[in-house]
């Protein structure tokens, strides 16, 4: 009974203490489409992604019932760095829902105007940041009058002088950001100001890498990244000194998680009650180990039991390899083995892939028929009426040449463009892409839409998927071979790939070359969908791979392809024009957009021309 | 395509960017032909009348499309009063006029189209007629001018190298921003703050190509914008339907693109 009291007066005080108007509420969800897009426009860099900001104890003076309710030490500021943008999960400061959401909007804005490195102090830096959003927009200058208006009435006039001076400057800045004025000196921080951005960012290291760190390899960004929440990180380098057979502290100091000591322990994987543990933390401490555990071990285990491997198909083709020292092609240098998925069962499409499916066929069949109109055939079901009219006062004029192509067509099945997507199925793909899950969740999806909306062209395509182990095994997976019907032995076919092993493009690139070529077309396109740049175990890396790959494109290109490469790896911009030429590449920001951009580009790529 | 812009005392507007008016008058005066390269609605066919007017020939432009063929191009016999009758086409005019032949967009056109150009482009200048038995050869005055719209859309459709390298090529894009603005102002008589709030919305439109929108917004639609504007329409109006709408067709990205607008344009 006292608990059920004492939980019932605990609720009661917590909301009448809570300041902000939950019912206003406005999630950063609702705006996750929107926020990117208008964030890039208002010159934000793009390649920043978007996150939740996590509540930081901001150490201002609370009320009173925020104290006997103990609540309100936290707030959720907005920040950004060089990774990504930080906004708050949910913003109810306002009572009205319209300006809770313009609040995010004048966050991004000035987000993508301040200057994180200028070294000015927290109000100037954000005064200044003001300013050059209210100069530059205009029409912001409204919105921030109303967010300013009807934030001054919610903030606390403090009763200590210093408090309330401090207090003044903040107001007559948010009122008139035109004039600078000093922050006089208090003993406690100011009222946190949700109106700009956050006065001490939290420095960013669990992200950033220190030189000399060996790259990461398969193991893309934390789990923790899916929810987007980031923890206020303490680097902490680990002491060399302390063993783990050595208790440096008292063990009864140790009260909570958040008190770390490296220990050098072997490789035990940890909890899962830990991600609880790690939501209730204010600062979670991250790290720099030169051991990766998972890495690590999987290199070992990368390589399956031959039991357990995909089914190899023959003996594997001799593939060149085109060495950029001694500037000249080795014959018969990898191994491509053609292989199919194991375990691959057939297998429907999956449900929440129905409707973008359903969209993308009907878009596609409208794009079908319209392009295998021909003019100027020398046979067909209609008459070209235009050229008989041209050919008939020709032949009255004396000049007529002999048998003129009259007719219309409608070639059936006989189209114009045969396409083949080659799929990177490396390792690195296995890593995690934030928001969007893992990279080939993506590639799998993207080539279950793009089968569909192909299928519903009639246009022949094939799709493979390739990884390498050396140049010996460069496996190449035959999701859909050009002969085989689209069904869903395909699709299963598909839903069974896995990521595995390294990422030898040039001899999957030729290989390509070769099939896609044995196909009776005009146009052949050759998309490459891949996540990073090649690499392999051998010398294939760094600039051998790359010009290898540069010199299979030059081939599928002298042989009458189109190569083309479309790919989610945002440092694509520094290598991928030298592999496909300025205009023969797009590089994809947000992952969960790849299918819809890979099919709007078949789309574009194959209107009639 | 079939009545040429005749020469008049009326010069098309065209703010120069750079030098590249300088550019056109000596290929003109070299009998050199030119290919222009740029965006869609960054002001190509503007600098072409200009250059027609500024040096008085008369223009021929010729928007190409899939269908259009050398045949087109050259001329056709038509058939009138019972008789057949020898018709010139665009190219074909031009070239006897002393003309410049303008080939927009041209590799949109059939691959057979360039190759009627081969012999324009070089020093022999001629042009031969295979159906009349002619050969013309290009007067002084004659200048061939092609452009097209580079870009990832237009992979499949680029100009042969063999084409490419017969033309002196200009690279036009969007211009700077004080440009823009003379430009929008000269265009739709809009004042000056609204022009600048235009060219700045732009200007944050225009980081969003090639990631979230396939093209970028065009000093084209930005005119557009301006006239409705001027016309009396709201701001907010203007910018939705001609900026904002044309741009894209998803949901999101309209919503977002509005949002944009706001910031200029805001209540």
């Amino acid at each position: 009974m006292e608990d059920w009291v004492g939980g019932l007066w605990d609720k009661l005080i917590r909301r009448s203490a809570y300041r902000g108007y939950p019912q206003a509420a406005v999630s950063l969800s609702s705006l996750e489409r929107t926020a990117p897009l208008f964030f890039h426009a208002m010159g934000g860099d793009p390649g920043l992604t978007l996150r939740t900001a996590v509540g930081t104890a901001h150490g201002a003076r609370r009320r009173w019932l925020e104290r006997v309710a103990g609540i309100g030490q936290q707030v959720e500021l907005a920040w950004r760095d060089g990774q990504s943008l930080y906004l708050p999960e949910q913003i109810d400061l306002y009572p009205d829902p319209q300006l809770n959401r313009d609040l995010y909007f004048w966050l991004m804005a000035l987000a993508a105007q301040a200057d994180t490195a200028s070294g000015l102090g927290w109000l100037e830096r954000n005064r200044q940041a003001t300013l050059h959003c209210l100069q530059q927009m205009p029409g912001l200058a409204a919105l921030y009058r109303r967010l300013v208006e009807a934030l001054l009435p919610l903030r606390d006039t403090p009763a200590d002088a210093t408090a309330r001076a401090q207090e003044m400057v903040i107001q007559a800045t948010l009122l008139n950001p035109e004039q600078a004025l000093p922050l006089p000196a208090s003993t406690r921080p100011p009222q946190p100001v949700l109106l700009w951005l956050h006065p001490s960012p939290p420095v960013q290291h669990a992200a950033a890498k220190r030189p000399g760190d060996a790259p990461a390899e398969g193991e893309g960004e934390s789990r923790d990244s899916k929810k987007r929440r980031r923890y206020r990180a303490r680097r902490d380098t680990p002491d060399e000194r302390k063993n783990g057979m050595l208790l440096v502290f008292r063990a009864e100091s140790l009260f909570t998680w958040d008190e770390y000591v490296r220990v050098n322990r072997n490789t035990d994987d940890d909890d899962e009650d830990n991600a609880a543990a790690a939501e209730d933390m204010d600062t979670l401490t991250v790290s720099h180990d030169t051991q990766r555990r998972a890495s690590r071990l999987k290199f070992d285990l990368d390589l399956p039991a031959a039991a357990y491997d995909d089914t190899p198909l023959g003996e594997g083709i001799l593939q060149p390899e085109w060495d950029y020292r001694r500037q000249q092609l080795i014959p018969a240098h990898c191994r491509v083995q053609p292989m199919l998925p194991r375990d691959a069962l057939p297998a429907t499409l999956p449900e929440r892939l129905h409707a973008e499916a359903r969209r993308l066929r009907r878009q596609f069949q409208a794009l079908a028929p319209e392009r295998s109109r021909r003019y100027g055939e020398n046979s067909g079901p209609d008459i070209d009426i235009d050229r008989l009219i041209r050919f008939l006062a020709e032949k009255r004029s004396g000049h007529a040449i002999s048998e003129p192509p009259l007719y219309q067509a409608w070639p059936p099945g006989e189209r114009s463009m045969a396409c083949l997507l080659l799929a990177d199925l490396s390792l690195s793909t296995e890593s995690w892409l934030g928001e969007a899950g893992q990279v080939i969740q993506v590639i799998r999806d993207s080539l279950l839409l793009f089968a569909e909306a192909l299928a519903a062209t009639g246009d022949p395509f094939g799709l493979y998927g390739f990884s390498s182990l050396r140049r010996e095994e460069v496996r190449f997976l035959m999701l859909k071979d050009f002969g085989e019907r689209h069904s869903d032995l395909i699709r299963g076919r598909i839903q069974a790939i896995r990521p595995g092993y390294y990422t030898r493009i040039g001899a999957a690139l030729r290989q390509s070359t070769q099939i896609l070529l044995q196909q009776p077309v005009r146009q052949r396109l050759l998309l490459l969908l891949s996540d990073g740049k090649p690499n392999d175990l051998d010398h294939y890396e760094g600039r051998y791979g790359v010009e290898d790959t540069r010199q299979a494109v030059l081939e599928a290109r002298r042989a009458g392809l189109i190569p083309f490469c479309v790919t989610v790896d945002h440092e694509a911009g520094e290598y991928l024009p030298h592999l496909f030429g300025r205009h023969g590449y797009v590089v994809v920001q947000d992952a969960r957009r790849l299918p819809q951009v890979l099919t709007r580009l078949y789309a574009t790529l194959s209107r009639p021309g | 395509m079939n009545a040429p812009a005749l020469p008049s005392t009326h010069i098309p507007f065209y703010q120069p960017v750079a030098d590249e008016c300088a550019v056109f008058e000596q290929a003109w005066r070299q009998q050199l032909p030119i290919l222009i390269k740029g965006p869609t609605g960054c002001g190509k066919t503007r600098f072409v009348s200009h250059m027609a007017a500024v040096l008085g020939l008369p223009l021929f432009t010729v928007s190409c499309h899939d269908d259009l063929s050398a045949a087109d191009l050259v001329g056709r016999h038509l058939i009138a009063d019972g008789d057949t009758r020898w018709c010139d086409g665009p190219l074909t005019r031009a070239v006897r006029s002393g003309g410049i032949c303008y080939l927009d967009e041209v590799v949109e056109a059939r691959k057979d189209t360039t190759v009627v150009l081969h012999p324009l482009t070089d020093d022999r200048r001629i042009l031969p007629i295979e159906r009349t038995g002619e050969e013309l050869q290009a007067p002084p005055g004659f200048m061939l001018v092609v452009s097209y719209n580079p870009g990832y859309q237009h992979v499949l459709k680029t100009l042969k190298p063999s084409t490419r390298q017969r033309f002196v090529a200009l690279s036009f894009d969007f211009p700077a921003p004080a440009v823009e603005l003379a430009v929008i102002q000269q265009e739709s008589g809009l004042d000056a703050p609204r022009a600048q709030q235009l060219v700045t919305l732009a200007g944050q439109l225009r980081r969003l190509g090639g990631y979230d929108l396939d093209e970028a917004v065009s000093t084209r639609l930005l005119v557009y914008c301006g006239k409705l504007m001027m016309s009396g329409m709201s701001p907010l109006t203007a910018c939705r339907v001609a900026l904002v709408e044309p741009l894209s067709d998803d949901p999101d990205t309209l919503a977002a693109l509005q949002q944009v607008v706001l910031t200029q344009f805001g209540a």
